[in-house]
């Protein structure tokens, strides 16, 4: 009781702090929405040439694939960014914070990915690649034409996971002075004596970002499901 | 004109073709028929090269593809491919496209014919095949009858000098088996070659220019419907016909 009696609610929220760091923090927000919707999508290609290659049968595809999938799913984000922008000016690669960031996050989207991509090609029965091969496509037109359009279905509600930690995540890179929406929090925050407002704040923005990205999937979800009775 | 010689395919320690010998002449209708397991479907997935036979030779149309058990050059595959359309058991058909654009898969894709005229044939394939109404629906909103027939038609559409079916009314039920029958009987009349791996005895008898009856990986024997049907040679023939009431 003592305790809840020592809470400052009337410092929860400031209003007009919000009101100046508003600007502020949307550009910050249109760094985040852009830097997830560029890592996503070279996160994406990674993901299906990694997935293809995990499942090719040639040993010198197959087993980098299992290599680079072990090490990004076994070690922390943070640290290999860090790696990437602390790590590689020792030995004469000097990355942007930008460049580190987006590099890190694309390696970890395409690891992730790749796995629900590997999944959801695997689940295409047998009989559709056969039914292409006897119209006599090519590996390229099968995957293009048969496969990627079915699998992407049965992928959709996991790569939409992706997606969502990967907006979230985008906030480590403050950790690395990419100046995205997390990183104008934490300076506004420092500035004004008031971390409270401005965190609350971008909490919401990340929501809202992932309850959009929640809508989108429920339509794509659709639109690929439609030939479905 | 298909000559097939000497065709051997094992699956492990399995061989399921000891060595196949089959003349097919334009034009021709062939029945493949005989007990599960006695290697039909796996021969005649060797003449489109879903599998690859181990030893022997294809020759389909001129060209001559031999079999040594290495791999077999993609551009000769692809050749032979080109001459052979499959018709599967369970349909195969994309569920992501309608059936018009099911049938246009293949002269769209493969041959990259402009899309006018693929769209053109197509439509005049379904009517053929006598879904022309259905042209717009998606498989899964078609009867397994309908799917079948659109399949035809996809195989139809790349033009194939022979057309392989693998069981094409098996996974039917009993009522629309007559549907799949009746196209497959049209086409027959107009001349199509083709084999077909079957257990409808009454339509091999009716439809087929040849029987052929297979057991344990090689042909037991081969003559017309009226022959095979009234008269087997071979005792293996005559014992597995007796399972089917085929009415003489």
């Amino acid at each position: 009781m003592e305790i809840l009696r020592a809470i400052r609610w009337e410092s929860l929220f400031d209003v007009e702090l919000a009101i100046k760091a508003a600007p502020q923090l949307l550009i910050g927000l249109m760094d985040t929405i852009w830097i997830s919707l560029l890592t996503m999508a070279i996160g994406l290609v990674l993901g299906l040439l990694t997935a293809m290659a995990r499942m090719s049968s040639n040993p010198l595809f197959r087993y980098p694939a299992r290599a680079y999938i072990s090490l990004i799913r076994g070690t922390p984000l943070l640290v290999q960014i860090f790696i990437l922008y602390f790590g590689l000016p020792v030995i004469g690669i000097t990355l942007t914070p930008l460049l580190a960031g987006i590099i890190g996050l694309s390696l970890n989207v395409g690891a992730y990915s790749s796995e629900t991509i590997r999944g959801s090609i695997l689940s295409i029965p047998k009989g559709q690649w056969e039914a292409a091969a006897s119209l006599n496509m090519t590996y390229w037109q099968t995957m293009r034409r048969v496969i990627i359009p079915q699998a992407t279905r049965v992928a959709l509600p996991s790569l939409a996971n992706t997606f969502m930690s990967l907006v979230k995540d985008t906030s480590l890179l403050a950790m690395i002075t990419v100046q995205e929406m997390f990183y104008q929090a934490k300076v506004i925050g420092a500035r004004e004596w008031d971390y409270m407002t401005v965190f609350i704040m971008i909490a919401l923005f990340y929501w809202v970002v992932c309850t959009l990205l929640s809508f989108a999937q429920d339509k794509l979800e659709e639109r690929y499901g439609r030939y479905a009775s | 004109m298909i000559r097939v010689k000497g065709l051997q395919k094992a699956f492990k320690q399995n061989q399921v073709l000891k060595g196949i010998d089959l003349e097919v002449a334009p034009g021709e209708v062939i029945c493949v028929i005989g007990p599960s397991g006695s290697g039909k479907s796996t021969f005649l997935r060797c003449l489109n090269m879903l599998e690859r036979p181990d030893a022997g030779e294809i020759e389909l149309d001129g060209d001559v593809l031999q079999f040594t058990g290495k791999d077999v050059p993609m551009k000769q595959m692809r050749k032979l491919r080109a001459k052979t359309g499959m018709v599967f058991q369970s349909f195969n058909l994309f569920p992501h496209m309608t059936a018009l654009e099911n049938v246009m898969e293949g002269p769209l894709v493969v041959k990259g014919q402009p899309k006018e005229q693929v769209k053109r044939s197509a439509e005049a394939l379904l009517a053929k095949v006598g879904l022309s109404n259905k042209k717009d629906l998606f498989p899964g909103q078609l009867s397994g009858g309908q799917q079948q027939r659109v399949a035809i038609a996809r195989a139809l559409a790349m033009e194939p000098s022979v057309l392989l079916f693998d069981e094409p009314t098996s996974a039917l039920d009993p009522e629309l088996v007559g549907e799949v029958l009746k196209t497959m009987q049209e086409l027959a009349q107009e001349g199509q070659t083709m084999v077909i791996v079957t257990h409808e005895m009454a339509f091999a008898r009716d439809v087929a220019d040849r029987i052929v009856f297979m057991d344990e990986g090689v042909v037991v024997e081969s003559g017309p419907p009226e022959q095979v049907f009234a008269h087997p040679a071979e005792e293996r023939t005559r014992r597995f016909l007796s399972k089917f009431l085929v009415k003489q």
